[in-house]
């Protein structure tokens, strides 16, 4: 079976959403490059792509959860209630100091807030990508202990 | 694709349940229960697992003629 621990069907429904949302990812922005052509800005950059970004990630990912490809069969045995409380601490952590952090950012006007959000959405990214590493580098120890 | 009613069957015979035969071979119970519906098509691989664990043929369980589709 898959390393990911989906199994063949919920790999083939996970492509079949996952190609689906790229191209409405695709339609979307050529939408509003398509507005932002005829003189129609419906919000300012960069808070449009994230928009966008943010709707297309979200379908994603109900439709896999609706579509039963998002958890495997292994997980389903293992019940790991320890990982998921320590993920929901670190979450919620996570959260709060974004809360906290913007709270503290005093903006004296809107221009302030579009000089933010390149480098919070540069940070956000960079922080996603370390994380996915991390988590990658993890695993792959653990599947070398385990020896699979 | 019709239902496939002789992994229904088979199944029935060994008194197994979709849980268990999807735990036996590493799917979820969600997969046999749309191999058995015909709405999803299994490889060739998670068939011979599905054989292997109801000690079937792939002719007993997969193969479809005129007479018995």
């Amino acid at each position: 079976m898959s390393k990911k621990g989906l199994d063949e069907m919920q790999l083939q429904r996970k492509n079949k959403v996952g190609n689906q949302s790229f191209l409405i990812l695709m339609y979307l922005l050529m939408l509003d490059a398509g507005l932002y052509g005829f003189g129609f800005r419906w919000v300012s950059y960069p808070a449009n792509i994230m928009i966008i970004l943010n709707i297309c990630s979200a379908v994603y990912v109900v439709r896999l959860i609706k579509g039963n490809a998002y958890v495997g069969p292994s997980y389903e045995k293992e019940k790991p209630i320890l990982r998921v409380v320590i993920n929901s601490v670190v979450a919620i952590l996570f959260a709060t100091a974004i809360i906290l952090f913007l709270k503290n950012t005093r903006f004296n006007n809107v221009n302030q807030i579009d000089s933010m959000a390149a480098p919070i959405l540069f940070i956000t990214s960079i922080t996603a990508i370390i994380i996915v590493t991390l988590t990658g580098i993890i695993r792959k120890i653990q599947n070398k202990d385990d020896k699979e | 694709m019709g239902k496939n009613l002789k992994l229904k069957s088979a199944r029935a015979a060994k008194d197994m349940s979709q849980k268990d035969i999807a735990d036996a071979v590493g799917v979820t119970r969600q997969t046999i229960n749309a191999i058995e519906s015909g709405d999803y098509n299994p490889t060739i691989n998670l068939c011979i697992a599905i054989c292997k664990v109801l000690d079937k043929t792939l002719n007993d369980i997969f193969w479809e003629d005129d007479r018995n589709e």
